[in-house]
């Protein structure tokens, strides 16, 4: 049965300026949305990460008892940069992650959500300590990965240079490998996004030098590679003034991941991340909302066609291209979950 | 991100020692969703009125310890500084800030990032410089803030 979630990271700007705080979004959940699952960013949810004190841990499991709450996923993070004086090794990563899993633990969490760039020896490394606490490690797959290899060129590169397109293949088979049950996979919703969103759009314009660069982007990602958009948008609009990750989420024409993939995987997916930026109505239906960019229709139907059995929880994202106007144009984030979460009941058939 | 809201609005001030302005602060918050092992935190591009101050002359304020340079920073692996808390900046300025209001560009240098990347050894080698975009999280930009200096000095 396909439950409903949220990822606390939807309420980003809401404890940023302190309107809503840990116990205040759990709460939203619940009473806003009728529903309990909970996912956590470590380094934001927990108080003097990664060393809380033993008050929080125990206030934590009181106020998730008060409101039948389920702690499904913990979000968790590989800076490879901490020690400063030499890039973090694959054995330094482990050790971090297998913290990482026995605090998730202790908060009482079924699962951690491991980066997509986690190397899989890392993970391996850690199969004993997730057995041994009973928490899965779900490795995430984000856009511009995909879910299965197929046709694409290998980028050079920006961002894209380091995907790795076997990356779900390379896991399956360290599962297969180890007959282990306690790694899987955190699909994100994200990879089913096929163009920009209105507000990303909005928000490199008025950002960018040359704005009509944004315009010729959006017309002609489609019909270059990745690098040639990046070399092409250089040469003809020279001091655009478009940061090179911004060029490529405006390059975005097609989703990373084809809806259909997920069948396969559908056994090996510990939790989803309902990634969103702006849900608004669809036109002709009172009360429903979409969002225009991303394609929940198709992956939600094989989701309960082939019997998806866990939690989908809600990542809004679309704060943070609208923080450059001042207060009066924030977007309300519990407006936005709760108009994701029409859909999701909407799309699950609930 | 927070592109509007890295400073606090009414922050600035300036800052005396042993009875002389040396300096001026403001009050930040980290350009991300999450807080960062305080060891990541880089420094910052700061213009005000178009003058710019180096890292060099920075310092950071932030747990309730006393301001530290970047390279004591540097060293603070296990420290964490949460998504939560203001932290405060230090520059040093002879004399201060003139009364009134300040035009100040900000673009926050933290190397979160979300794996191994291609230039990990160069930046163990050479840290980027905060202002040319490298290593600046998710607020990319250079953001600017029109600011009145408050009354009263900080006392460090």
């Amino acid at each position: 049965m396909i439950k409903r979630g949220v990822s606390l990271y939807s309420y980003q700007q809401s404890q940023f300026f302190k309107k809503l705080d840990l116990k205040g979004q759990i709460r939203e959940v619940r009473e806003g949305l009728g529903t309990d699952g909970i996912e956590i960013i470590d380094e934001a949810a927990i108080p003097h990460y990664p060393f809380p004190s033993e008050e929080f841990i125990y206030d934590w499991h009181s106020y998730m008892a008060r409101y039948r709450m389920k702690a499904v996923t913990m979000d968790v993070y590989m800076d490879v940069h901490q020690f400063r004086d030499h890039v973090m090794t694959h054995e330094e990563a482990a050790e971090h992650l297998k913290q990482d899993i026995m605090l998730a633990h202790k908060l009482g969490f079924r699962n951690v959500r491991t980066l997509v760039l986690v190397p899989t020896d890392v993970i391996e490394m850690c199969i004993p300590t997730a057995e041994k606490y009973d928490v899965r490690i779900g490795k995430e797959i984000h856009a511009p990965w995909p879910i299965k290899p197929g046709g694409q060129i290998k980028a050079q590169k920006g961002m894209a240079a380091v995907v790795n397109f076997r990356m779900v293949d390379e896991l399956l088979e360290l599962k297969e490998r180890t007959h282990t049950d306690h790694i899987g996979l955190v699909p994100d919703f994200g990879i089913f996004q096929y163009r920009p969103s209105e507000v990303a759009i909005d928000y490199v314009k008025r950002h960018a030098k040359n704005p009509d660069a944004v315009d010729w982007i959006l017309e002609n990602a489609a019909n270059y590679s990745h690098d040639e958009i990046l070399t092409l948008v250089d040469e003809k609009f020279p001091g655009h003034g478009i940061p090179g990750s911004d060029v490529e989420r405006m390059a975005t024409h097609e989703s990373s991941a084809k809806p259909e993939d997920i069948i396969d995987i559908i056994p090996h997916i510990i939790s989803i991340h309902g990634k969103f930026y702006n849900m608004t109505e669809i036109p002709g239906q009172p009360g429903h909302y979409e969002d225009k960019c991303i394609d929940y229709e198709t992956p939600m139907k094989y989701l309960r066609q082939y019997g998806y059995d866990g939690y989908i929880d809600s990542e809004f994202e679309g704060q943070r291209d609208q923080q450059d106007r001042g207060v009066e144009h924030l977007v309300d984030e519990v407006e936005q979950v709760r108009r994701h979460h029409e859909m999701l009941r909407r799309l699950s058939g609930e | 991100m927070f592109d509007d809201f890295l400073i606090r609005k009414d922050s600035l001030k300036n800052v005396t020692h042993d009875g002389k302005t040396v300096g001026f602060c403001f009050g930040v918050r980290i350009a991300d969703y999450r807080g960062c092992f305080l060891s990541l935190h880089n420094g910052y591009y700061i213009s005000v009125d178009g003058v710019e101050y180096p890292r060099e002359v920075q310092r950071f304020g932030i747990n309730g310890k006393a301001p530290r340079t970047f390279e004591e920073i540097k060293k603070c692996c296990w420290e964490h500084w949460d998504f939560d808390d203001e932290g405060i900046v230090y520059v040093e300025k002879e004399g201060g800030l003139t009364p009134g209001v300040h035009r100040v560009g900000l673009q926050q240098s933290v190397l979160s990032q979300y794996g191994y990347m291609p230039w990990d050894e160069e930046w163990v080698k050479n840290p980027p410089v905060p202002g040319s975009g490298a290593g600046s999280g998710k607020t990319a930009n250079i953001c600017y803030y029109d600011l009145k200096l408050q009354e009263g000095e900080v006392e460090i």
